[in-house]
């Protein structure tokens, strides 16, 4: 039993994390696809003469993407699939250079 | 009930303690007609009733106190309304004064008054920045975690008066094994499962039989009987019989003659020690070697009569006072009334802790009992010319000692015995583990299960380091559900790799800044991604063309790789203090009530 504890102990200590990438993804995906909808919401509720002249550069890379409520909801899926895609690939890249890492220290490489 | 092939079985058991009578009990029930050998006159083991002049004593004080819900149900089975639920209050007397036990760290800092709970916070504080490096010594052991002040108040003088040996003699193994298993899993689970409230009424109070602990033993003998079983007393077993690895059956002297009693099977509460010495063949050179190197501690309770109807509201109190040889003071009363049968007087048990042999405990009755007058006098608990009577009843093998080297010992011991077809060793004794009466009964239970059903229970993991568990587990509704979170927490609390966080994190900002930069040279215009262009002010030399897309790989990836890199280290330093300052905390709370193991 102890030894058993002793194992558990040993294993937090020595290995590292593997992330689920799909669930990286998704949190990732909400983040970003979230602050965008906020950051955009937020501006056209301050409303002005001209609404968020430097958020609207995104639209260079999300084409469609405006400062306006429908703005946001397309701002919130761009979000939501990059950050998706971002996260993903992080853990995904992650998990392969921490796997390799490991069977290298473990003596397996 | 009847498990195939059960009524075929004859059982032999030694020792009519808890252990051995619960299992007595438990193979009635599957019509089994067992023989309990029991060396005393009376039932009940460590857990026996002594009387005197119709005052009834409870050996060590056992609150009825348990998790283990089929012991609960056999206590309510057995007993009823027998039961007394009755108010829990045990304190520390120290220096004139009385403190909460377990401790509470702001009654204790107002008991010590002022400048002493100043001295022992600053104490505190200097034991923490600067601790001993080497843990050896139980002294050592709780200096660490408590600052030497509070150790030499709460911890030196009792814990030295029950083992009889220096705190800077004492292996700081003996302290860490009551936490061993408090180790990450415990700690995680802790962050996520708090104690519920009612385990705080539990320990407020607490069941007790109206006429002490020896009354359910007496019950569960009573229905063995009924049951056409056997329980025999004054049996002392004085040789066990063996072919090989079966035991044939043991021979006992009662009354001056030796009796041979055969058997199928065995169930042994008698200590490990002895059981291995009473064999015949001798066990094996070395187990009996290692059997030889375990060693008990014991006690002897001297009974004062008191001409008081009140004394103290205390069930008992522990006596750290240096000035006194008294470990423990009992007040039967504030137990159940029924131990008493004047209501007019109190009887108190003083509690000498000792070894068979030594200066206390071969000490004439009538020295003890003046001790005993003289030191409750000078304590002040009560006046010497009120004591109108006593008498002194000896306890042996109260105690299991884990010194240094008692795994090594038991774990030779515990093969040999493991290596018996036909026999299970249970109880505190017999399984040389600070057992309660609670975990005694369920090693008994465990162990006709074993035998009757076939089942596979370790009885040597029943022990009472389980509790600090049984707290956290309760909180699960099935037992299974801690193992699927135990994998799941450890998995969150692995730690990540830094590099491989690094070399992600780069490897995605580089690619992003290069994309997000070569698509706008490909889409080109007058001036050229003016607002990427900025990131120049941070990242010298980049531009948005097509060689500056290159330059923003290289710089994505060294600044990615720095951002991951430091999270992952940031995260796996939060992780580390948090779990570390769980485990503390768990730490402590066992050791607030380390006193309750001795």
């Amino acid at each position: 039993m102890a030894d058993e504890k002793r194992a558990l102990e040993q294993i937090v200590l020595t290995r590292a994390m593997q992330l689920n990438a799909t669930v990286q993804g998704i949190v990732t995906g909400l983040v970003v696809g979230l602050g965008i909808f906020i950051a955009t919401n937020w501006l056209v509720l301050k409303g002005g003469e001209v609404v968020g002249p430097h958020l609207a550069l995104l639209g260079q890379f999300l084409i469609g993407y405006r400062v306006s409520f429908v703005g946001s909801l397309v701002g919130f899926a761009y979000g939501f699939v990059g950050g998706y895609l971002v996260g993903y690939v992080v853990a995904r890249v992650y998990n392969w250079a921490a796997h390799r890492r490991e069977r290298k220290r473990l003596g397996h490489a | 009930m009847t498990a195939e092939g059960a009524t075929e079985k004859q059982v032999v058991v030694i020792g009519g303690g808890p252990a051995g009578l619960t299992a007595g009990y438990e193979l009635t029930k599957f019509d089994l007609r067992p023989v309990v050998l029991e060396k005393q006159s009376l039932v009940g083991g460590l857990a026996r009733t002594e009387s005197y002049k119709g005052f009834h004593f409870d050996m060590g004080g056992h609150r009825f106190f348990t998790k283990v819900e089929e012991v609960k149900k056999m206590w309510q089975a057995v007993l009823g309304g027998e039961l007394l639920r009755r108010p829990r209050l045990s304190r520390i007397y120290y220096n004139g004064r009385f403190f909460f036990y377990p401790l509470k760290p702001l009654n204790a800092l107002l008991g010590l008054g002022f400048w002493q709970s100043i001295l022992i916070v600053l104490s505190y504080i200097r034991w923490q920045l600067f601790p001993y490096r080497r843990e050896d010594t139980f002294e050592q052991w709780v200096t660490n975690r408590f600052g030497r002040r509070l150790f030499l108040t709460f911890f030196k003088t009792y814990t030295e008066k029950v083992w009889g040996i220096s705190c800077s003699e004492l292996k700081a193994e003996w302290a860490a094994q009551r936490i061993k298993d408090l180790s990450l899993k415990t700690a995680l689970l802790s962050m996520f499962f708090k104690p519920k409230t009612t385990i705080k009424t539990l320990i407020e109070e607490f069941d007790y039989p109206r006429y002490g602990p020896g009354m359910m033993w007496d019950a569960v003998k009573d229905e063995i009987e009924r049951r056409q079983g056997v329980v025999r007393l004054n049996c002392d077993v004085v040789r066990i019989n063996r072919t090989g690895s079966r035991i044939e059956g043991v021979v006992v002297r009662h009354d001056g003659t030796e009796e041979l009693i055969r058997g199928t099977d065995f169930i042994s509460s008698m200590p490990a020690t002895e059981f291995i010495k009473a064999l015949d063949p001798p066990a094996p050179p070395a187990t009996l070697n290692a059997a030889g190197r375990l060693t008990y501690r014991d006690f002897l309770t001297v009974v004062l009569i008191v001409n008081k109807p009140h004394i103290f509201e205390d069930n008992w109190i522990y006596i750290h006072d240096p000035g006194v040889h008294v470990g423990r003071i009992q007040n039967f009363k504030n137990w159940s009334p029924d131990m008493v049968p004047d209501p007019a007087k109190t009887s108190l048990g003083l509690e000498y802790f000792c070894t068979e042999g030594d200066a206390v405990w071969t000490m004439a009755d009538a020295d003890l009992i003046e001790l005993a007058r003289r030191e409750i006098d000078r304590i002040g608990l009560a006046r010497s010319e009120d004591i109108v009577d006593g008498c002194v009843v000896r306890v042996e093998k109260a105690y299991p000692v884990y010194d240094s080297d008692y795994r090594e010992y038991l774990g030779v011991v515990r093969q040999f015995i493991d290596g018996l077809e036909n026999c299970q060793s249970v109880g505190r004794n017999g399984l040389h583990r600070y057992n309660n009466q609670d975990h005694a009964m369920l090693t008994g239970m465990l162990a006709v299960r074993n035998l009757v059903l076939g089942q596979r229970n370790d009885l040597w993991s029943v022990n009472t380091d389980q509790e600090y568990h049984e707290e956290i587990r309760e909180q699960v509704t099935e037992h299974d559900l801690e193992e699927v979170l135990e994998g799941a927490l450890t998995q969150v609390f692995l730690k990540l790799d830094r590099v491989a966080l690094g070399l992600s994190a780069g490897m995605v900002s580089g690619a992003l800044l290069f994309l997000a930069t070569l698509a706008l040279v490909l889409k080109g215009g007058t001036v050229v991604g003016p607002n990427l262009g900025l990131l120049a002010q941070y990242l010298p030399g980049y531009t948005v063309s097509a060689f500056g897309s290159v330059l923003g790989l290289v710089y994505g990836f060294v600044t990615g790789f720095v951002g991951g890199w430091a999270f992952a280290c940031f995260r796996n330093a939060t992780v580390f203090i948090y779990v570390a300052l769980m485990h503390r905390r768990a730490e402590l709370q066992v050791l607030r009530r380390l006193l309750e193991y001795f």
